[in-house]
């Protein structure tokens, strides 16, 4: 129970606590997200990765309800966004990537705010304010303006704002971006933590060291659609059909020079450096190619790695396509 | 459904309270909400050399209106600036629990300074002889004006200049209109009916009915118009404030 009401609702189709589905937003001529569904089942971390503009802030906007989609819905915990918007928000707690707390408030009135927005009482609100601050580690500054404070300290009172209502579910937005690594590490630890105590979350990040570390699942979006999604060692075995391979020199290589010798093939050239990334089935066919190119350039190979590729690699060919 | 109604009053408050932190304070509120109506009234006092009795009155009329309709048109405005607005939606409320809690911390802005110049009134022997109506007169005509406040904060715009100016180009003018310094009988016949639709006229009728005996109306259906037009002025204000609410985020 909470707030006095039943948590779930009787209805059939209630799979995950988070559900979107078919989502369509146009900003004029632009689709900024097109034909977006996901579901996020109780107690997962969910990831949202792409680079900037793909789409990820838009959905987030959609699913909570702040936007109203041309087209689709979005449920949390069975209750329609737009039709019962107070209800499906009461569940959820929201770190937006571009809001403010109010600068000309301190953080404790910020907190005692939202804290009223809940509707708790009093001797709860100050309870869970008191242990938020400290959690995460603002306290000391409870009594400044927010307007006094720097980008890292307001993050995490976005963060506490977010965490007072004690909601089963937290939207993050960019959680880290722009942060200090302290600060970084306060807000990745603290999302470890809640996953522990069953809360579902959901982030968005343009970081995958991010998204691996603490996603259960990631969907991939590029250009206002999801191209893929899975947990994050899924996504790697499903473009395990790729190796990189990594060729050291003993000089300086021209590009140009190499061209020739693997026509068709994905390679970048750094120095004396070569990284080529291939159809795993193509492996001895390439290996062979480089020998000849090793002889015919005199060159002499001082290192050599093959491996599969990582979440960057995988995020990466899939955002361009490849 | 109780349990609905009871958590909606509680956000409107915690909201209006906010405001209330938040906006009383603030330049446009100061400049547009107490010290316009004041320099307005003594600008009139000198000129037209009122009794003080008089003159107090018709403080007591403007300030109301421009006081009740002094910070709603800014926080709208302010909060896309702020990028607060956004933050404050994600929470469990609508954008009516926003509104009504921002027109509240303005009505009761309004019904504050009318009853210290009410107090004042007193003291020089300036005494209601309604006070039932005067008590009712007083909250239903800050509310007409916030909500009415609140419908220039509908323009999308993050500049709470723009909405600031638009509201002064509209109260503006019903300060002349609308019988508290020149009365509506002494009025130009072609302004007269301007008068009528001026929602300042049934308050100053209605403060002059309350002190004076002398008014156009009855004072009951001086009350009767102030409620109708607060109720016109709050579907309005929130209709066109939900349909602008997409341009803002």
């Amino acid at each position: 129970m909470k707030n006095g009401k039943p948590r779930k609702r009787g209805i059939i189709r209630f799979m995950g606590v988070v559900e979107a589905y078919d989502l369509v937003k146009k900003f004029g001529s632009v689709v900024a997200v097109d034909g977006v569904s996901f579901t996020v089942k109780e107690g997962e971390i969910y990831g949202i990765l792409g680079p900037n503009g793909a789409g990820k802030t838009t959905t987030i906007r959609l699913t909570i309800g702040v936007l109203k989609p041309d087209r689709g819905e979005a449920y949390i915990m069975g209750y329609n966004v737009h039709k019962e918007p107070v209800k499906a928000r009461s569940f959820i707690g929201v770190v937006p990537e571009v809001s403010n707390p109010y600068v000309d408030l301190t953080v404790w009135d910020n907190l005692m705010l939202v804290g009223g927005l809940y509707c708790l009482p009093r001797a709860i609100k100050v309870e869970r304010a008191v242990s938020l601050l400290k959690t995460l580690g603002i306290y000391d500054v409870r009594n400044r303006k927010v307007r006094t404070l720097s980008k890292g300290m307001r993050r995490r009172l976005l963060v506490a704002m977010a965490l007072i209502g004690d909601p089963d579910i937290l939207f993050l937005d960019e959680p880290t971006s722009g942060l200090d690594v302290f600060s970084a590490r306060v807000i990745k630890r603290l999302l470890l933590e809640l996953k522990k105590h069953g809360k579902t979350i959901i982030l968005t990040t343009h970081n995958i060291d991010e998204a691996g570390l603490l996603c259960d699942r990631v969907a991939v979006m590029s250009k206002g659609k999801i191209v893929a999604s899975g947990t994050p060692e899924e996504l790697k075995i499903r473009f395990g059909m790729y190796t990189r391979i990594l060729v050291c020199f003993d000089r300086e290589v021209d590009e140009n020079s190499l061209r020739g010798y693997l026509e068709g093939l994905d390679i970048i050239v750094q120095g004396r450096r070569l990284i080529i990334t291939c159809k795993t089935e193509d492996l001895n066919d390439i290996l062979n190619r480089i020998t000849v190119m090793v002889k015919h350039n005199s060159l002499r190979i001082r290192e050599l790695q093959a491996s599969g590729l990582s979440l960057e690699d995988v995020f990466v060919r899939l955002v361009k396509g490849v | 459904m109780v349990y609905d109604l009871k958590s909606s009053l509680q956000r409107v408050m915690v909201l209006c309270i906010k405001d209330m932190k938040l906006y009383y304070f603030k330049g446009p509120t100061i400049v547009m909400g107490l010290l316009m109506p004041l320099f307005l009234w003594l600008a009139f006092m000198i000129g037209a050399k009122l009794p003080l009795a008089r003159g107090l009155l018709a403080l007591i009329v403007i300030s109301a209106f421009f006081t009740a309709s002094s910070i709603t048109p800014i926080v709208m405005p302010w909060e896309t600036r702020q990028k607060t607005l956004e933050m404050i939606l994600s929470k469990p409320v609508t954008i009516y629990t926003i509104l009504f809690g921002t027109a509240l911390a303005s009505t009761l802005f309004g019904i504050f300074i009318s009853f210290i110049l009410i107090a004042t009134g007193l003291l020089i022997n300036l005494i209601p002889h309604n006070i039932v109506l005067l008590i009712l007169g007083v909250p239903v005509a800050s509310l007409c004006y916030s909500f009415m406040g609140l419908l220039f904060s509908a323009i999308p715009s993050d500049i709470p200049a723009d909405a600031v100016l638009l509201s002064t180009v509209v109260r503006f003018p019903l300060i002349f209109i609308s019988g508290i310094f020149i009365p509506i009988q002494k009025l130009p016949y072609y302004i007269r009916p301007l008068a009528y639709i001026s929602p300042l006229t049934y308050f100053s009728d209605l403060i002059d009915n309350i002190y004076n005996y002398n008014s156009l109306l009855n004072p009951l259906v001086d009350l009767l118009i102030l409620l109708i037009l607060m109720v016109v002025f709050m579907v309005l204000a929130l209709v066109v404030n939900k349909a602008t609410l997409t341009k803002r985020l």
